[in-house]
């Protein structure tokens, strides 16, 4: 019994390489079919992200290679196999466990400690095991890497802090604004930050915006996208007062949002609160606004030391995350060992069991007048004793394997009894 | 003076203390300090607290007002009752740690009451009193709340200025979330303020209780300051429809004018309803001066 991992990633290879062996939903399924046809007794599950294209294998009498899958790989994307192997790692066994891990836990992701690809192992495991790609080992080894990685993000704090500009304008926009239903978003410049501010806002539930723009047709272009409004650059000053969160990112060499603009504004509003954010460099809204009550004004530093403080503080919680990791592989590795011993545990009670429906065979026509009660009593006795016979060993034998010892205790257990069962179950029962 | 019937309120008092500790060491530090802590030591206080009301009532034959001293405690466990509902109804995030702190050292002031001799002079069992301090009682609690609110209103509002992101910054609500909580609290306090001084009017009127001059009393001026200054509060949200620091900042007025119209008019000398006992009491004078 063994596990490998295949795999690349954006450490690892270039986007050219990790496109051409990304899979897509349609075609997973195909993949998993073709690779189980050739390796029946094994178990497979391809994770294909935009950053790593991973296969994890388990195969049953541990004779599957690092080349066999490699082969496959490359004979499903057509690439040749020494130029992808060039790009590729591999792990096998406790350390394709940790690997999984680490990736569940989002310790190898671009982005240190994102959510994202907990939900695509998550995935991942679901349409290969909808295939019965899986059986018992990577059931097993899927289940405890949403564990690990749950365990992960609840005793460290490596997925809490926003770690990107516009999540973290948002999470400041929360603590002004319950929530964002009703809230008119008016955005100044049409740029590729913006926009990216307006779908995380829109997600959050915002639904007026108000875009202007010195070209009319591109602040049209980014309001439909949102079903918002698009304005007059010129009217901008006008629709201060409705704006609850005003984002600015124009390319101006001066300030576009004036103090006096927004005194007015404030004092339409009636206290209610103004959140304006500052992307553009240089800035351009009059730092003077943040002095104004009510009115709350981060610029792109505000954000960015915000930001990078929290990808710090993701950087440190590393340690804690790897040692956590370690456990739980080492945890799961003793629940493999014992899964190893559990068929030899299995044939040995069977055997058992047998010799005594044998005896009792044996016994039955020579107990002329035993009525049907007092039979079944004898029959439970006889169960009672191999069970408790069985009991200790059973018990020793799984705690030993734990330590790693499985496979000897296997072989003592065959030989000791005298059971000759070839011991290959086909992988999805 | 240590007496032995202190013992349940000092257990509550240390209870209280402990859920202060907890709640703000769960944001400080939130490793070691569990917020369930906070929450069940609170609760723990108050069932004290309320068996403590219960006692005291039974061995008096009235509901626990009969002095400055219980009085008091008697406000303090309506403010916790009005926030448990609250919390219950509306999950009012990290207010506990603004609230619990506010309980305990206003409890502890409490204590410095008892033994004064300023004793209740009416019969408890007049439906007015009871109609007059009940609204009132409430109508306290849920101001005092909301005075918490404004406290962590302004707290909020200083670290988005200021760019202080720190523990307490992720632990509390939005701006806008705690303005409506404000908003609610008041329109809980402010009815209630108004019938329970409604009551007190009609009681004053018709068993003239604080003689001829009753509207020169110190608490009838302040509470009467007190309505007014909560009128115009609601008047801004409501007609002026205002939000924001200054709602917060006169929330708190509002709450220091309830706590001087508590506690304060005592150190002026008002006899609203309490006496001294070495005095002859207002009924005794009334009776007097009877025919």
């Amino acid at each position: 019994m063994s596990i490998i991992v295949v795999g690349l990633n954006h450490k690892s290879a270039p986007v050219e390489i990790r496109e051409k062996l990304a899979f897509n939903a349609n075609n997973i399924p195909a993949a998993l079919s073709q690779f189980l046809q050739k390796y029946p007794s094994s178990e497979a599950v391809i994770l294909s992200t935009c950053n790593r294209v991973e296969m994890y294998v388990s195969s049953l009498e541990g004779t599957l290679k690092f080349e066999d899958i490699l082969a496959f790989l490359s004979e499903f994307h057509k690439i040749e196999m020494n130029y992808l192997s060039t790009y590729l790692y591999h792990y096998i066994d406790d350390r394709a466990v940790n690997h999984l891990f680490f990736v569940a836990a989002s310790l190898d992701s671009m982005v240190l400690g994102e959510s994202q690809i907990l939900s695509q192992v998550k995935e991942a495991y679901t349409i290969a095991s909808v295939e019965e790609a899986t059986g018992k080992v990577l059931n097993q080894l899927f289940q405890q890497s949403l564990n690990a990685a749950k365990l992960v993000h609840t005793k460290t704090s490596l997925g809490k802090g926003k770690v990107s500009i516009s999540s973290v304008a948002v999470e400041f926009a929360e603590k002004i604004f319950q929530d964002f239903t009703g809230k008119t978003v008016l955005v100044v410049g049409a740029g590729e930050m913006c926009e990216l501010l307006i779908k995380h806002l829109y997600e959050e539930g915002a639904r007026t915006f108000v875009v202007a723009n010195r070209t009319f047709e591109r602040a049209q272009e980014l309001a439909n996208a949102y079903q918002g409004q698009a304005i007059k650059y010129e009217l901008l000053g006008e629709y201060l007062a409705k704006a609850d969160i005003i984002i600015s990112s124009t390319s101006a060499p001066h300030y576009v949002i004036h103090v006096d603009q927004v005194k007015e504004a404030i004092k339409h509003r009636r206290g209610n609160p103004m959140f304006l954010i500052d992307i553009a460099v240089p800035r351009d809204i009059e730092p003077g606004i943040a002095n104004i009550d009510n009115v709350y004004l981060y610029n792109i530093d505000d954000l960015q030391s915000v930001v990078a403080q929290n990808i710090d503080e993701r950087t440190r919680e590393i340690e804690k995350c790897r040692s956590l990791i370690e456990e739980e592989v080492e945890h799961f590795m003793a629940r493999l060992e014992e899964m190893k011993i559990e068929p030899a545990i299995t044939h040995l009670r069977n055997h058992f069991h047998n010799i005594g429906k044998e005896e009792l065979n044996r016994l039955k026509p020579k107990l002329k007048e035993v009525g049907n009660e007092d039979w079944e009593q004898v029959v439970y006795t006889m169960e009672r004793t191999i069970n408790k016979l069985l009991h200790h060993p059973a018990k020793v034998a799984k705690q030993e394997a734990k330590n790693g010892g499985g496979y000897r205790y296997v072989e003592t257990i065959k030989k000791l009894f005298g059971i000759f069962h070839h011991h290959s179950n086909p992988p999805h029962q | 003076m240590f007496k032995l019937s202190h013992i349940p309120f000092i257990i509550t008092i240390v209870l209280y203390f402990t859920s202060t500790v907890w709640s703000i060491g769960s944001i400080v530090c939130p490793h070691f300090f569990n917020k369930k802590v906070a929450k069940w030591t609170m609760m723990m206080g108050f069932f004290v607290h309320s068996g403590f009301l219960v006692f005291l009532g039974l061995e008096s034959g009235n509901i626990p007002i009969t002095n400055v001293y219980e009085s008091f405690i008697s406000l303090l466990w309506c403010v916790l009752f009005v926030y448990i509902n609250l919390d219950y109804l509306y999950k009012l995030p990290s207010l506990d740690t603004f609230l619990v702190p506010l309980v305990t050292a206003l409890s502890i002031w409490a204590m410095t009451f008892d033994g004064g001799n300023l004793i209740i002079t009416v019969s408890l069992q007049n439906f007015w009193l009871v109609a007059h301090i009940i609204p009132i009682f409430v109508g306290y609690a849920a101001f005092t709340i909301s005075f918490s609110l404004s406290i962590m209103y302004l707290t909020q509002q200083r670290q988005l200025k200021l760019k202080l992101f720190g523990a307490l910054f992720n632990k509390l609500p939005s701006l806008e979330g705690i303005d409506k909580l404000m908003w609610k609290t008041l329109s809980l306090g402010f009815p209630l303020l108004t019938l329970g001084l409604v009551f007190g009017a009609f009681w004053v009127r018709t068993q003239n209780i604080l003689g001829d001059m009753w509207y020169l009393d110190y608490k009838v001026i302040l509470g009467l300051a007190t309505w007014l200054t909560y009128a115009a509060l609601l008047h801004m949200r409501l007609v002026a429809s205002f939000h924001g620091t200054k709602v917060a900042c006169m929330t708190i007025a509002g709450f220091c004018l309830v706590l001087f119209t508590f506690i304060g008019t005592f150190f002026m000398g008002s006899k609203h309803a309490f006496q001294k006992t070495n005095e002859p009491t207002h009924i005794e004078v009334l009776k007097e001066r009877m025919p």
